[in-house]
C-alpha cells in the first residue's frame, strides 16, 4: 500500500520535474549568455497554454490545438525579443528585473481582456484520459505517463542539440564566455534571438502539457517562474545538463516533501507540531534547498562559466 | 559642545541638499489641512499609504541605490514587521510601542541572518537568493495556521499610550513622524563615513578592502539598517490596514518596492518617496483614465501600467527626481546668467 504511494508519487514528482525542466532550460541559457534577468518567462508558459486551449476549443481537437500552438509560441518569443528585450541587454539587472515585471503585468492583463480572468478547463481526448498499470495494480493516469515522455524527449532533444550540433557548440561557447565567442565571428545576437525563441516556445510546451492537468489561468506561470529560477540557481546558470538535475531533484523534493513531511514529522514530534510544521516545512523545502546549495557552492552545483 | 554644533551644521547642510525630500516631507504635514477643506478625506488614506510605501522603499533605497545591493526580497521584512504587530496582538500585547520594538529586533536579526547568507553571493545569484527567503517566508507564513494562515487576520490599531490611534488624524501624524524621524536617519546615515564607505563598496569592493576596510561588515550592516526601516513600515502598515496577510510580502511586492524606487530615482533621498506618490497616483488615475477611454476595460489599467515601466527603464534616465534635478539645474543656470550683477 505504501509502497505504491510512494511510487505513484515518485511519478507526480518526476512529471512536475520535466515541466519544471522544460521551463527552465530556456531561461538558463538567457540568463546564462546574455546576463539577462528575465522574469516575464512565466507569461511565454501561460500565452502557449492560452493559444493551445484556445485552439483546443476552436477546433475540438486536442493534437491540433498543440501542433499550432508550438510554432505560434515560438513566434511570439522572437517578436518580443525583437520589440522590446534586445533594448534591455545593456542595462544592468534591476532594470531588467523592472522592464520585463512590466511585461509580466502587461501579458497577464492582455489575456485578462482576451480570455476574461475566469480559468479555462479543458478536457483530454478520450485517447489519453485512461489508466496504465505501470505495475500490476498500480494504475497511473496516461496522460500524466504522456507527459514524463514527451519531457524526457524533449530535455534528450535539448541536449543532443547542445552537445552534438556547430549551433550547440556556440550555445556552450556563449554560456562560458560571450565576448570571446562573439570575437570568433559567432553572431551572439542573432544566436540569442533563436534561443530566445525556442525558450519561449518550450515554455509554453511546458504550459500547454499542464493545461488539462492545471486551471489556465492569467498569472499561472508565476509560480513556475520562481520554482524554474530555483532550479536555475540550484543547478548553475548557463548550464543545461544542471538544470535538467535541479529540475528532477526540486520537483521530487516538492512533490514528495508535501506528501510525505506531515507523516514523518509525526515520527519525531508529537501530532500538534508534527501537523503544524509538516505543511509550513514542505512548502518552504525547494527554497531551504536552494538557500543551502548557495550557501556552499555560490555558483550553483554546475557552473557552465569555467 | 562642539560634537552637538557640528551634528547641527551637518543637519542643516544636508537639509539644504535635501530640499526636495523635505518640501515633500512638509508637504505630507500639510496635506491634511488641505484634505479637510476640500472635503476630501479619502485622500488621507492615499498619502497614509504614500507614506508607508515610501518609507519601505527609502530602507530598500540604502541596499539597491547606495550599497548597489539588488535585493529582490524587501517585501519580506515588511511583512515580519507587520506580523510582530499582528502575532504581538494575538498574545494579548497591544503596546504599539512594544510592536514597533519587536518588529525593530525581529528584523534586525531577520536582515542580519539573510544578509550573512545571501552576501556570500553577487550578481544575479544574490537576487535569487534574496528572492528565496522571501519565498520561505512567505509560504512559512501561509501555513501557520495559527496566524490566519493563507486568509490572513485582522487586527485593532495598535495603543500608543495617550494617542489613541483611532481618533481622527493621529495614524497619519504617527507615519508622517516616523517617516521624518527615518529620513532624518537616512540623511545622516549617507552623509556619514559609514555611508561614503557604502557607496565605495558598491562602485569598487576591492579597492575597499585594500585600504584595510572590509566590504562585506559594510555590506551587511547596510543590509540590517535597511531591514529595519523596512520593519517599522511594516509595523505601521498593519495598523494602517487594521489587517495582516502574507499577501505583504509576495514576491511582486518586493517588485513594486523596486519599481517606485527606479520610477523615483535610484541612490538619492527624495527618489523612494517620489516613486511612491508617481506609483499610488497611478494606480489611483490609470483606471479613470482607461474608463474615459474605454469604459468596459476600466479595471484592466495594468495594460497601461506595465508598458509605462518598460518605458521608464528605457527612456526615464534617473527617475523622477533626476527629471527634476536636470530642470532645477538648468533653471539655475538660466537664473544665474540673468542676474549676474
Amino acid at each position: 500500500m505504501t509502497s505504491t504511494i510512494i511510487l505513484e508519487q515518485t511519478f507526480n514528482g518526476l512529471q512536475a520535474g520535466v515541466t519544471l525542466f522544460l521551463v527552465a532550460a530556456g531561461l538558463t541559457l538567457i540568463l546564462g549568455i546574455m546576463d539577462f534577468v528575465f522574469l516575464a518567462h512565466g507569461a511565454q508558459v501561460m500565452i502557449g497554454a492560452y493559444f493551445a486551449a484556445a485552439i483546443t476549443a476552436a477546433s475540438g481537437n486536442f493534437y491540433l490545438g498543440i501542433l499550432l500552438a508550438i510554432p505560434l509560441t515560438f513566434a511570439s518569443g522572437y517578436v518580443l525579443e525583437f520589440l522590446v528585450i534586445r533594448h534591455l541587454y545593456r542595462r544592468d539587472h534591476m532594470e531588467q528585473v523592472l522592464a520585463t515585471f512590466g511585461l509580466i503585468l502587461f501579458f497577464n492583463e492582455l489575456i485578462r481582456i482576451g480570455f476574461g480572468p475566469a480559468a479555462l478547463y479543458s478536457d483530454l481526448p478520450p485517447s489519453l484520459s485512461g489508466f496504465v498499470e505501470i505495475l500490476p495494480d498500480t494504475p497511473y493516469p496516461a496522460y500524466r505517463l504522456g507527459v514524463i515522455g514527451v519531457g524526457l524527449a524533449c530535455a534528450l532533444a535539448i541536449h543532443l542539440f547542445v552537445s552534438r550540433t556547430r549551433i550547440g557548440a556556440m550555445v556552450r561557447a556563449g554560456a562560458n564566455n560571450p565576448e570571446m565567442t562573439a570575437a570568433l565571428g559567432v553572431n551572439i545576437r542573432i544566436l540569442f534571438r533563436l534561443i530566445f525563441a525556442a525558450g519561449a516556445c518550450f515554455a509554453g510546451v511546458a504550459g500547454m502539457l499542464l493545461g488539462p492537468l492545471t486551471a489556465v489561468q492569467p498569472g499561472m506561470g508565476e509560480p513556475l517562474l520562481i520554482l524554474s529560477l530555483v532550479v536555475i540557481i540550484i543547478g548553475g546558470i548557463g548550464s543545461v545538463r544542471g538544470a535538467f538535475i535541479a529540475a528532477i531533484i526540486v520537483g521530487l523534493a516538492d512533490t514528495l516533501g508535501r506528501v510525505f513531511l506531515p507523516g514523518l514529522l509525526r515520527l519525531v514530534f508529537d501530532q500538534a507540531t508534527a501537523d503544524g510544521a509538516g505543511p509550513a516545512l514542505a512548502s518552504m523545502l525547494v527554497y531551504i534547498l536552494m538557500a543551502v546549495v548557495l550557501i556552499f557552492r555560490p555558483t550553483g552545483l554546475f557552473p557552465a562559466k569555467g | 559642545m562642539g560634537g552637538l554644533s557640528s551634528v547641527i551644521k551637518l543637519a542643516c547642510d544636508g537639509m539644504r541638499d535635501n530640499r526636495l525630500l523635505w518640501a515633500l516631507i512638509a508637504g505630507f504635514a500639510l496635506f491634511p489641512i488641505y484634505t479637510h477643506f476640500a472635503d476630501l478625506p479619502f485622500w488621507n488614506d492615499v498619502a497614509m499609504r504614500i507614506m508607508l510605501l515610501g518609507m519601505a522603499a527609502m530602507g530598500l533605497n540604502l541596499v539597491l541605490g547606495y550599497g548597489g545591493m539588488v535585493s529582490f526580497g524587501h517585501a519580506a521584512f515588511v511583512g515580519i514587521g507587520a506580523y510582530c504587530v499582528a502575532i504581538s496582538q494575538v498574545y494579548g500585547i497591544s503596546n504599539g510601542w512594544l510592536h514597533l520594538a519587536f518588529a525593530i529586533v525581529a528584523c534586525g536579526v531577520a536582515g542580519l541572518v539573510i544578509g550573512y547568507l545571501a552576501l556570500r553571493t553577487s550578481g544575479i545569484y544574490f537576487i535569487m537568493i534574496t528572492l528565496a527567503f522571501a519565498q520561505m517566508l512567505f509560504f512559512l507564513f501561509v501555513s501557520l495556521e495559527a496566524y490566519g494562515g493563507d486568509d490572513g487576520m485582522s487586527i485593532d490599531r495598535a495603543e500608543f499610550g495617550i494617542i489613541d490611534l483611532y481618533a481622527p488624524l493621529r495614524l497619519y501624524f504617527l507615519i508622517w513622524a516616523c517617516l521624518a524621524i527615518v529620513a532624518m536617519v537616512l540623511m545622516f546615515i549617507v552623509r556619514s563615513r559609514f555611508g561614503v564607505t557604502l557607496r565605495a563598496v558598491k562602485s569598487n569592493a576591492s579597492r575597499v578592502e585594500a585600504m584595510g576596510l572590509s566590504p562585506l561588515r559594510f555590506k551587511i550592516t547596510g543590509y540590517v539598517i535597511s531591514a529595519v526601516i523596512c520593519g517599522i513600515a511594516g509595523g505601521l502598515f498593519a495598523s494602517w490596514q487594521e489587517y495582516v496577510s502574507p499577501d505583504i510580502m509576495h514576491w511582486t511586492r518586493s517588485g513594486e518596492l523596486m519599481i517606485i524606487i527606479i520610477l523615483g530615482g535610484l541612490g538619492t533621498l527624495a527618489g523612494p518617496l517620489l516613486g511612491a506618490i508617481a506609483f499610488l497616483l497611478l494606480e489611483e488615475f490609470l483606471p479613470v483614465l482607461l474608463g474615459s477611454l474605454a469604459p468596459a476595460y476600466a479595471e484592466n489599467w495594468m495594460i497601461l501600467f506595465g508598458p509605462l515601466l518598460i518605458m521608464v527603464v528605457l527612456f526615464g534616465r534617473g527617475g523622477l527626481s533626476g527629471m527634476i534635478g536636470r530642470w532645477y539645474a538648468a533653471r539655475n543656470a538660466a537664473g544665474k546668467g540673468a542676474d549676474r550683477r
